[in-house]
């Protein structure tokens, strides 16, 4: 998210993501989770979501999705050696194998702020009434990456003129 | 009588023209989806390969894989549930013929398998008996027409799948209470056909002579009929082709 789709994809996947598993949806993933263990330490986050048909419509940013999702095994998260592919992984298993499973929302956070997977019961939106397990990406905008290339860019220029 | 309970209690009522205009449409819906989304779960109009597989996993329960048996698949797609039972049963010995409207899609599904247990055909119903038959998702989507000569056309299915099946056939339907976003194709002249276990339960039974099993709460808003037949037609009548 952030620099390696874009923002546009970010949306529309979280739109997604949160329809997928709410409230209305629910019973649905459990059965399927409870069937095909779809989050499994076997299967890695790009195949779960191929197989729950979670992918951008648009074909060309399929890939940066999917690298997007691989690359998650570089974050760090809130729990002591789990990083954060795996992290939403767990969050995601054990969520829908709960005795009382509650929907799960995705959401983004600044990695400015804070650079981990992030998992947290709440209320994701303020116009919910239930509790949501929460899973929060570190996002840093398109924009202000293409901003911070653009500086380090044009410091390694003028390092080389000088 | 013009109510759909009416005519399809009465047997299939459809004219030959008008049988045929049905399948042409089906045929036509469905030639539009895999042109546009390939042989994938969208072009078959369900949402994920894991929904897919979740409906295959219900209509499936009908078989006994104790021993090896003849399956037909009716609506069979692109043949995605080719892939299914090779992942679910590897052991399996199956004997498939999958039957669909949509050259388009068989000729897609004749590239993905080419085995001699793995058969396909273009057509309405299956050109041989089988022990089994299952349908997914053939019912769905009513193509714009009214819900009586849809209901005739189910009837139509359903008898069809009776004749070919030795022991019994399974299909699934939509449940009455769908949200309108679950609608594979949300343009004005595509709707989706709803009933409940009980329209079509007595059918079964009374019409075409079997017992009926209803599996419901698998975590969609849909259910699934075993049809088990209790005496084998398939043997004793002529087929059509």
């Amino acid at each position: 998210m952030g620099a390696m789709i874009k923002d546009s994809t970010t949306l529309e996947i979280l739109v997604q993501l949160n329809k997928r598993f709410d409230t209305e949806s629910l019973p649905e993933m459990i059965e399927l989770q409870k069937e095909f263990s779809v989050f499994s330490n076997k299967r890695s986050l790009r195949q779960a979501f191929a197989l729950l048909g979670i992918v951008p419509t648009d074909w060309s940013e399929r890939r940066r999705w999917y690298k997007f999702l691989d690359h998650l095994k570089t974050y760090p998260s809130d729990l002591p050696k789990v990083n954060g592919h795996d992290r939403v992984i767990k969050a995601f298993r054990d969520g829908l194998a709960a005795a009382a499973p509650i929907p799960i929302s995705i959401k983004c956070h600044s990695a400015a702020e804070d650079p981990r997977v992030t998992v947290a019961k709440g209320r994701p939106v303020v116009f919910t009434i239930e509790t949501h397990l929460i899973v929060s990406i570190p996002t840093t905008p398109g924009r202000e990456v293409r901003k911070q290339v653009a500086e380090i860019v044009r410091k390694r220029r003028a390092a080389k003129k000088k | 009588m013009t109510s759909g309970l009416g005519r399809v209690d009465m047997g299939a009522r459809l004219g030959d023209a008008e049988v045929q205009r049905v399948y042409s449409d089906v045929e036509a819906y469905y030639g539009a989806r895999v042109a546009k989304y390939g042989a994938t779960p969208r072009g078959v109009d369900w949402s994920c390969q894991a929904t897919q597989s979740l409906r295959f996993v219900q209509l499936l329960r009908i078989c006994d894989f104790a021993a090896p048996f003849a399956l037909n698949d009716i609506g069979c797609g692109y043949g995605a549930l080719c892939a299914f039972l090779d992942l679910r049963y590897p052991d399996s010995r199956v004997d498939y013929l999958g039957v669909d409207l949509s050259r388009a899609m068989i000729s897609r599904a004749r590239r993905r398998f080419r085995r001699t247990d793995r058969r396909f055909a273009v057509g309405r119903a299956s050109p041989r008996p089988a022990d089994y038959s299952v349908a997914s998702g053939v019912m769905n989507v009513n193509v714009g027409y009214s819900r009586a000569v849809w209901e005739d056309f189910i009837a139509a299915v359903l008898q069809d799948m009776r004749r070919t099946s030795r022991r019994g056939f399974s299909v699934n339907f939509m449940s009455d209470v769908v949200a309108a976003s679950e609608a594979p194709d949300n343009s004005p002249e595509t709707r989706l056909y709803r009933t409940s276990p009980e329209r079509w339960i007595p059918y079964c039974e009374n019409a075409l002579g079997c017992s009926v099993e209803t599996l419901e709460n698998y975590g969609m808003r849909e259910f699934t009929l075993l049809v088990r037949c209790r005496q084998n037609l398939a043997k004793d009548l002529p087929l059509r082709h």
